[in-house]
């Protein structure tokens, strides 16, 4: 599929205050740091520098007593678990965040994304990989309108 | 002869029992799970790559009324006096009332694990497994109106500022478009947090649990919302006349957004059917 190849034609119509598809790294870092020091519920353990691949942003804290962990992807996705178990991050074209448990809003960082995530796992559970990818599968098909 | 979608607070207890029992019969079968599946599988946003269909997209509305219509044709399979009731949340806004009684949906879920325990889909009722899932959860959850941080049901003026507006959907077609009724009645609202939560958005937060996730589709309420918001776009449609679901023609090469979206005359997977021939249902239901 066709992405973006130029700035110039995203911008109109947007709300004024979304910034550009992928958010800015220095933002999302900083967003990282300070989910870091944040005192409530989060419980850093591990060090930013000794998680993360060089040179990417990532975390690893424990925040209502699950592990989160996160790095970048070369391709600009994330890489994020939950006690080890990956969590499915997805982007807004706004360059927030949002996961397959927490679908209806979005977050500025894949940190936030996954705290959100946890927000919503019942005690003792855990986010579970689906095995079907969109766009691709045609269970329904062969049905012509709403007249069929 | 068209059939009739009613309000959910006016069924009969006959009607009650009878959506139930369908629905509790599709699940036995296992085809309530592919609906399950395919809402997961087609759920792209807008920031990723390639062809949205179910949302952040002008055809949000068309594919609704679609799976809504896939639903009701396998409920009506089962029992042919079977239609998929709406929940208008503008006028039944309580925790307890309808459509949240036990002897339809159920109620809310248990503080500790939003476990719910009422109703003919909880867990211990012994018909309603979760399978298809985002997580590793077995029993259905709620959260009605998010107690530990309460958020209000949209009403019947968020309902309204999406209708009044005249174009059905604008660029750049996405989740960050300003303009057009898809969007404002989507919900992904300018603003971070609470504040971008509307409308549809803001209905699904509402009833929280499964209702937060990509697997919205385990909690049978999903079905009673997205009759509500297809009703909306029926009566958007009356209020406009002439207005047509937009894009009209696909975005051309040079557009973010080509190959990305679905235009008024292309397929809308995974049917084989297009955004114009889903415009009227009025052959098939009508809204009692």
């Amino acid at each position: 599929m066709v992405v973006s190849a130029g700035p110039a034609p995203r911008d109109t119509g947007r709300h004024p205050a979304a910034p550009e598809r992928g958010g800015p790294p220095t933002a999302t870092r900083r967003g990282v740091v300070r989910g870091l020091l944040a005192p409530a519920l989060a419980l850093p353990l591990t060090s930013l520098a000794a998680a993360s691949p060089p040179g990417a942003a990532g975390f690893d804290e424990h925040y209502r007593g699950r592990r989160l962990q996160g790095a970048a992807t070369p391709a600009g996705g994330w890489r994020v678990t939950v006690d080890g178990r990956p969590l499915h991050l997805m982007r807004r074209a706004d360059g927030t965040w949002l996961s397959t448990i927490d679908h209806y809003c979005s977050y500025p960082t894949p940190l936030a994304a996954a705290r959100a995530a946890v927000d919503e796992l019942g005690p003792g559970h855990h986010p579970r990989t689906t095995t079907v990818h969109g766009g691709h599968g045609h269970p329904e098909g062969g049905h012509h309108g709403v007249l069929a | 002869m068209a059939y009739s979608r009613k309000d959910v607070s006016t069924l009969t207890r006959a009607e009650r029992r009878r959506f139930v029992k369908a629905l509790l019969e599709l699940k036995r079968r296992g085809e309530y799970d592919e609906f399950v599946r395919i809402h997961i599988a087609y759920y792209v946003p807008d920031g990723e790559d390639g062809l949205r269909t179910a949302h952040m997209a002008p055809s949000f509305l068309p594919w609704h009324r679609r799976f809504v219509l896939e639903l009701e044709r396998a409920l009506r399979r089962v029992d042919p006096s079977v239609s998929v009731p709406y929940w208008d949340w503008t006028k039944d806004r309580s925790t307890t009332g309808a459509p949240w009684t036990a002897d339809l949906l159920g109620g809310t879920g248990r503080r500790s694990d939003l476990r719910v325990t009422t109703g003919p889909f909880a867990h211990a009722a012994g018909h309603w497994t979760l399978t298809e899932n985002v997580t590793d959860t077995e029993y259905l959850t709620r959260d009605l109106g998010r107690p530990r941080a309460p958020i209000d049901l949209p009403t019947r003026r968020d309902l309204d500022s999406a209708l009044a507006d005249p174009v059905y959907d604008a660029h750049p077609w996405d989740s960050t478009a300003a303009k057009g009724f898809r969007n404002k009645l989507e919900g992904w609202g300018p603003g971070r947090g609470s504040a971008s939560w509307r409308n549809h958005n803001r209905v699904h937060r509402w009833v929280g649990g499964a209702m937060t996730g990509g697997a919205a589709v385990n909690d049978p309420v999903f079905w009673l919302v997205h009759a509500f918001l297809d009703l909306q776009w029926s009566r958007w449609q009356r209020r406009h006349r002439g207005a047509r679901y937009l894009p009209a023609a696909p975005p051309g090469r040079n557009s973010a957004q080509h190959g990305r979206i679905v235009a008024r005359h292309e397929r809308l997977p995974p049917w084989d059917v297009t955004p114009d021939e889903l415009e009227d249902h009025s052959r098939i239901y009508r809204y009692g």
